[in-house]
């Protein structure tokens, strides 16, 4: 069984990944639309999540580019096929340890 | 100048300075954002940059996330022994064999190396010059190569050390005679010679002054290192 803070990680990756498929993001957008989406249940720290965004590029799931918009450079990251294939797989593990987890809280 | 400390210990920590870098820059573009955000919900400067600041989180947590991710490290930080005490020889080598073989061609094809073949004063010259290259500048700038790699990944002063004296007693001093393969009657004036080697100690104590200029030049980074550290501590 993972640990809490492997879970924590892994939950992490998982919610950056499953954005960055939809469009390319910048650091600062990835936090907010994190802490938009789980209704501020989930807030990474703001400056953290940089060191996970670098990780996951090393290991070729993002890619980066600097791009400047409205006067201001930022950069953005982008899925790659290789973190499309971690996506899918870690969302088919997500979803069958929330059915498990699930399965145990609402057993009668 | 902003996160000066977190730099720092992201640095000794053994995250690859360009990681480092990078991050720097982006948390500085965060803040920025945030630092809007709060300007926007009514906050004057002096608050909005404070509160901001609180918001993207203590220099403490920063390094410790990018701590936390092992694969930024440099290989530099992983390894240094290979870095320091391996490579050294191996450049020190083909810096030497480099121009070596460049000097062979040269011969080669303009026909100085046949048998009987009179060499011209200038070719000469320039296997003199190359050696007088490789001992002041090739192992003074190895020497600078080295130390700027410690000071960049703010190593131990140590393997700078150990990186400029390698090959400062394995190649002590470069001018030794080389014969070419099938011309027996053909010198090259240069080459190596290790100080374990009594041709060595023969052309180090004949050509004193070229030898201490060379570990005078490969020396005054490290010194320069040193008065460096002291001074920041």
């Amino acid at each position: 069984m993972p640990s809490e803070s492997a879970l924590a990680a892994g939950l992490s990756e998982l919610m950056v990944l499953r954005l960055l498929c939809e469009q390319e993001m910048y650091g600062y957008e990835i936090v907010q639309a994190i802490a938009a989406r789980t209704r501020q249940v989930l807030t990474p720290g703001e400056g953290v999540i940089y060191p996970l965004l670098h990780a996951l590029e090393k290991d070729r799931l993002l890619k980066s580019r600097r791009k400047t918009v409205v006067g201001r450079s930022r950069i953005y990251y982008s899925l790659t096929a290789r973190g499309a294939k971690r996506l899918s797989a870690m969302t088919d593990h997500w979803s069958a340890l929330t059915g498990a987890v699930g399965a145990v809280l609402h057993a009668v | 100048m902003r996160f000066e400390s977190l730099r720092e210990s992201l640095l000794k920590g053994g995250i690859a300075p360009r990681h480092v870098r990078r991050y720097l820059a982006e948390l500085t573009e965060h803040l920025d954002d945030l630092t809007e955000k709060q300007r926007a919900q009514g906050y004057d400067r002096e608050d909005a940059e404070l509160r901001a600041r609180a918001l993207l989180g203590e220099d403490r947590e920063l390094a410790a996330a990018m701590l936390e991710q092992k694969s930024l490290r440099s290989i530099t930080a992983r390894v240094p022994w290979a870095i320091f005490g391996i490579l050294p020889p191996f450049a020190a080598t083909a810096a030497m064999l480099v121009p070596l073989g460049v000097l062979v061609m040269t011969g080669k094809v303009l026909g100085f190396l046949e048998k009987g073949a009179a060499r011209p004063h200038w070719f000469e010259l320039l296997a003199t010059a190359t050696a007088a290259c490789a001992n002041l500048v090739f192992f003074p700038l190895a020497s600078v190569l080295f130390v700027a790699l410690v000071a960049r990944h703010r190593l131990s002063i140590t393997w700078a050390l150990v990186a400029v004296a390698i090959p400062l007693l394995l190649f002590l001093h470069s001018v030794a005679e080389f014969t070419i393969p099938g011309h027996p009657g053909i010198h090259i004036g240069v080459g190596m010679a290790p100080i374990f080697l009594p041709k060595g100690w023969k052309t180090a104590t004949a050509d004193w002054p070229i030898v201490t200029a060379q570990y005078v030049l490969a020396l005054l980074p490290l010194v320069w290192l040193a008065r460096r550290r002291l001074t920041a501590r």
